[in-house]
């Protein structure tokens, strides 16, 4: 695979060759945070950021998400008394500057929402039709951050800073230039679009890479355990009694699950207006009540204690037994940070893991 | 849009100005029909839910209308009401719906006079404000 | 600030042991800097995890909702004001409770820190007037008047207005402070102007509904969110829904706000959400002359009337 290192001045030159073939999305600070948007013509990421503030899962999974609609106007002959399909733009897109965590945990949903039984097609057209270029995270200069930062703890939730699972290619931003490594053919064709091929001793380039990388990695000082979570009984785990001196602080709130990059739920919904109406996907959270509420007013999780289990259960252990692919998180740190009352995943994660039951 | 007419969603308390509106009809005085009528049992029962929902569906604007203070068929049920609307009313302004948009009286079942003045009044008003443009639900 | 751990915990060991209460719910400290975690304290030995400090911003009276034990809350102004409206609206009895009362200098804005420095922020010291804060590359002291949160710099009931023993004496409450200039400068825009401003407001949000979890009105059993029959507010990204949400989730606490500013210090966003429901605290002292949780003998104002209340805006 190709592996270039450009200067760099010569990437706004490559990223406005590129938005020729793709739509081309990628970090942008509004107000105090970077978050992706679409780059208009012109317009370079910004790639000065320690993470955007959410996940960017809402390219390929966007928080309300039309899938069907209907009309009952007699006047509008092809379409009334029909159900139609919304279209959506599934032509080909790049997102450049993508954490390799937030890369790394769209393969960990992508079993949700592909697999032998089920195949959502909105997600998977969508995903399939993303080029992920990945920011590796590396400690530069003109990035005075501090990468990685210090609740990020990635190493020990299956992913690093360079973890190049999901990803196209990746981007190491250095002190005199950017290193591009294509990862896949996706990859190598966005490279080949940009333009960007000048300057590559791949060996070389290697090497500085993996030296960045150990680097980075070293940096990372924070760390979960999740080696005995596989082993441990479900059911002592569901019944063990920290859950109720942890929860406490709960608000419930869905904060931890909309930044997440692998909380997946979403909710249909039916909205109608007179004469047409719509069906969508809308995010959901395991954090409200109504989540879980039947039809009957009887809710199975109708208690903070329930639904804060869940949120944990549901990622460091029902997901560690049924896919067996590690836990469902990568280690990026937002719902730590983003949490009004400073739940801790890391801290609950070993707690589970080194959870004995009473004899 | 010379020949634009606005929607306007009423509320209107059972025990007055519905009656008064009845009462105008019957009276066969003239009067607009710019507004579509939802009859509550007291002024009291309107949520700003309701306010809310008629903004977002289009109205061009709303009017509230129930018994004069004293007159509550419940006793007390307006007096209630007047807090509500008096902070709603601000704080639908404060957020940049225009002033006017959504309007308030007292009218008793026999003044139906009084209702052909302020239906003139809410209609022109809300004629001079034009079509409504922002707060409205978006079908896609 | 700083100085009040030693007597909060002394005063919740104390009542600990002698049985006045069952549990202490006060703050623990927490993983990240300027983070502080809620947390209850059930037994006297653990005492020594309670802390305080300019980082206790979350209204600890969320956690008292409906509580049946006998508890000992640490109570800023801002907290017993709640406590005041969480017992007039029969949420908790006021014999149920032991409030350790905290005349409170501000709680630190984390954001506006963050602002202050470029680089990731690894250790935060707090001294009584001054905060050291330590990134990566650098550290640099700071004024704690110049990082309070928005609500703590215009606060004017810093004292507990109920209390059963204090950590330390009262403080003088500042004077000659314009409460409601951000509301004045909305109110001073012309109606597409106020539009806009909150169109750009609300527009990151993201409807985790952090702002009304914070919240300790926030108690309904059934939130109007999540009311279906009829559904009052769409659940998508509309931003008419979202807007109907802001709106009426500041509405519910008109009259009941005490300006604690939890709503805003739990937003993942940054969005403002104190600029709805000051507007109503506003209003509610220049229409009804009320304030919030101010005292135990009156109803709120929206439970109550008077037959004067003013009505130049009805026809």
């Amino acid at each position: 695979m190709k592996v270039v290192k450009i200067d760099k001045e010569n990437w706004a030159e490559g990223i406005e060759k590129i938005k020729e073939s793709y739509k081309v999305f990628g970090p942008s600070k509004s107000k105090e945070f970077h978050l992706f948007k679409e780059l208009e013509k012109g317009e370079a990421p910004d790639l000065n950021f320690l993470n955007t503030r959410l996940s960017p899962k809402s390219m390929f999974f966007p928080q309300s998400e039309g899938i069907l609609c209907y009309c009952l106007d007699p006047n509008k002959k092809d379409e009334c008394n029909i159900v139609k399909e919304i279209q959506k733009d599934y032509s080909p897109k790049a997102i450049i500057g993508i954490r390799p965590c937030d890369a790394k945990a769209f393969t960990l949903v992508r079993p949700n929402f592909d697999n032998e039984e089920y195949q959502d097609p909105y997600w998977i057209k969508a995903y399939d039709s993303i080029t992920f270029i990945g920011l590796a995270c590396s400690n530069t200069d003109d990035s005075k951050k501090g990468m990685p930062c210090s609740s990020c703890f990635c190493t020990s939730a299956g992913c690093g800073p360079f973890n190049e699972e999901g990803l196209d290619a990746l981007i190491v931003n250095t002190d005199d230039g950017y290193i591009i490594k294509a990862l896949t053919n996706k990859g190598e064709e966005f490279l080949n679009k940009a333009e960007l091929s000048a300057n590559s001793n791949a060996d070389e380039l290697t090497a500085n890479i993996n030296t960045l990388k150990k680097q980075a990695e070293e940096k990372i000082n924070s760390f979960v355990e999740t080696d005995k979570l596989k082993d441990k009984i479900l059911l002592d785990l569901h019944s063990a009694n920290f859950w109720d001196d942890e929860c406490f602080a709960c608000i419930n709130c869905g904060t931890c699950t909309y930044v997440c990059p692998t909380c997946w739920c979403f909710d249909i919904q039916d909205e109608n207006y007179g004469d047409s109406g719509v069906r969508f996907k809308q995010w959901d959270s395991c954090m409200y009540p109504l989540f879980t509420l039947h039809g009957s007013g009887h809710n199975p999780r109708s208690t903070k204690v329930q639904r804060f289990r869940q949120r944990f259960m549901h990622k460091l252990k029902y997901y560690v037994d049924k896919y067996d692919n590690g836990i469902q998180c990568v280690g990026c740190g937002r719902c730590i940070r983003l949490c009004p009352v400073n739940i801790d995943i890391r801290k609950i994660c070993n707690i589970m893991n080194s959870y004995e039951p009473a004899a | 849009m010379s020949d634009w007419e606005p929607k306007i969603v009423s509320f209107f308390c059972n025990w007055c100005t519905y009656g008064a509106a009845d009462l105008a009809g019957v009276s066969r005085l003239e009067h607009p029909t710019n507004t579509r009528v939802i009859r509550v049992p007291c002024s009291g029962r309107i949520s700003p839910k309701f306010i809310l929902a008629a903004l977002r569906k289009g109205a061009d604007g709303v009017w509230v209308s129930g018994c004069h203070p004293g007159d509550c068929h419940y006793i007390e049920g307006n007096y209630y009401a007047r807090r509500k609307f008096a902070l709603m009313k601000n704080l639908l302004e404060h957020m940049g719906i225009e002033p006017g948009r959504v309007q308030f009286s007292w009218i008793s079942s026999a003044e139906s006079t009084k209702y052909v003045t302020v239906i003139n009044e809410v209609v022109s008003k809300i004629k001079a404000l034009g079509p409504r443009k922002n707060f409205i639900k978006s079908k896609n | 600030m700083i100085g009040y751990m030693d007597k909060i915990k002394e005063i919740s060991e104390r009542i600990l042991k002698e049985g006045k209460v069952d549990i202490i719910v006060g703050f623990r400290k927490g993983s990240l800097p300027m983070m502080n975690e809620p947390c209850v304290v059930k037994k006297a030995e653990d005492v020594k995890n309670l802390v305080w400090d300019s980082n206790c911003g979350i209204n600890l009276v969320n956690y008292l909702t409906n509580r049946k034990e006998k508890i000992g809350i640490i109570a800023k102004g801002c907290d017993t004001r709640n406590i005041v409206t969480h017992i007039v609206e029969n949420k908790i009895k006021k014999e149920q409770l032991f409030i350790i009362g905290v005349p409170c200098t501000g709680m630190i804005d984390k954001n506006k820190v963050a602002s202050k420095v470029d680089s990731e922020i690894i250790e935060v010291t707090e001294n009584e007037n001054t905060i050291k804060v330590k990134t990566k590359t650098n550290e640099i002291e700071l004024n704690k008047t110049d990082l309070l949160q928005e609500n703590c710099s215009i606060c004017v009931h810093r004292n507990p207005v109920v209390y059963d023993e204090l950590v330390a004496e009262l403080i003088e409450e500042p004077k000659d402070i314009d409460r409601y200039a951000s509301v004045k400068a909305v109110e001073s825009m012309s109606a597409e102007e106020k539009w806009n401003y909150f169109e750009d407001l609300i527009s990151t949000c993201i409807r985790c509904y952090a702002c009304r979890n914070a919240c300790p009105l926030c108690y309904c059993p059934t939130c109007f969110v999540d009311e279906s029959r009829p559904q009052w507010v769409g659940k998508g990204q509309d931003k008419s829904d979202i807007r109907t949400f802001h709106f009426l989730r500041a509405f519910h606490c008109a009259g009941r706000c005490t300006d604690c500013g939890s709503c805003e210090r739990a937003c993942p966003m940054g969005i403002k959400v104190r600029d709805f429901t000051k507007k109503l605290e506003k209003d509610c002292v220049e229409l009804f002359g009320w304030e919030a949780g101010m005292t135990l003998k009156e109803r709120p104002p929206l439970d109550e009337f008077k037959l004067n209340d003013p009505e130049d805006f009805i026809y």
